[in-house]
């Protein structure tokens, strides 16, 4: 791509390759794609994730909640991690889908982070598996989380078509290539 | 180029959809007020924290479903402990007065807490029938009831 730089285009080197669209493309289907896994068994066994998302007594059930908020998010989250996570593959609504996908990231990080807080032990954290003994909600899964939201804010945050540049030249209109998928 | 904010917001709202309706007509749809803790098939009768207190009046034995710690820390005055995390070991010390008695009240450490649905399941198991006290120990502390503290029942 570095032969294909016109002269003036700005930025430093790092900025140029971080906005090549085949990278966004390519982190966006993986991005996606573990989303779109970490749906699949809890989509196939609402009952076993809901005990999951009681034992993090973030929205419930409790005497004020009821058990209904907490059975409608585990009825709810996981198809809106399939969702989110077909559009990145499919690179379709990509940055708001994106967005989607950090913001669950979001909620997942306080989630873990209050029950650590609050001494609650969670064997299984319902990440990707719903029975049994999963990956335990520990000091990890916060970095595992992390790790993809900064992925996800990434793709959220920059232009699906970085810098669409044009140079004028006695020829007529340029435009700079990397601006277009 | 700012997000689209109508689609960010559109994403989570089409997989509420898709979630109620796959809840719904599925077939391994959960009841949305109920509580997934009180599995399919279970017989489990769970009680409020009243009648647990009336029915101990009448001789009902309490269990302790909360790791051994916990017990040790403070308990409801009489209870037995038979954490869900020592099963077998608890169980088999005091089979005999399980065995004994006709009315058993499990409880744990509240919404939170499955360990009292597993014990009462385990029990059930071993043809002994246990109710759950709903809502576990804090229901008993909130309702001001009183607490014994240390290893002794």
């Amino acid at each position: 791509m570095d032969g294909r730089r016109l002269p003036g285009e700005g930025g430093p080197a790092a900025v140029t390759w971080l906005r090549h669209p085949l990278l966004h493309r390519a982190a966006a289907i993986g991005l996606g794609a573990v989303f779109l896994y970490a749906s699949l068994q809890k989509i196939a066994q609402p009952a076993d994730f809901a005990r999951i998302v009681y034992h993090y007594q973030v929205i419930g059930p409790s005497a004020r909640l009821g058990y209904v908020p907490a059975n409608v998010l585990a009825v709810a989250l996981p198809w809106t991690e399939a969702v989110a996570g077909l559009l990145l593959i499919a690179g379709v609504w990509r940055r708001e889908a994106a967005a989607v996908v950090s913001l669950l990231l979001v909620t997942f990080l306080v989630a873990v982070g209050s029950a650590l807080y609050r001494g609650i032990d969670i064997e299984n954290c319902g990440c990707f598996t719903v029975e049994g003994a999963g990956r335990q909600a520990g000091l990890w899964l916060l970095v595992g989380d992390a790790a993809l939201l900064a992925v996800g804010i990434f793709l959220a945050a920059a232009p699906t078509r970085p810098n669409p540049m044009r140079v004028e030249t006695p020829e007529g209109a340029l435009t700079a290539p990397l601006g277009h998928e | 180029m700012p997000l689209a904010w109508r689609r960010v917001i559109a994403i989570p709202v089409a997989g509420l959809v898709l979630g109620l309706a796959w809840n719904a007509w599925s077939g391994r749809g959960l009841a949305l007020a109920g509580n997934a803790f009180v599995r399919e098939g279970d017989a489990i009768e769970e009680i409020e924290v009243q009648e647990a207190r009336a029915r101990m009046e009448k001789g009902a034995l309490v269990l302790d479903a909360r790791p051994r710690d916990f017990y040790d820390m403070s308990h409801v005055p009489g209870a037995l402990p038979l954490p869900e995390d020592d099963f077998d070991r608890a169980f088999a010390s005091i089979e005999d007065r399980l065995r004994s008695h006709f009315d058993i009240i499990v409880y744990c450490s509240g919404y939170g807490c499955e360990a009292s649905h597993i014990v009462a399941r385990k029990l059930a198991g071993q043809r002994i029938r246990a109710a759950v006290l709903h809502e576990g120990w804090p229901a008993w502390t909130d309702a001001g009831y009183p607490v014994k503290e240390g290893p002794q029942p």
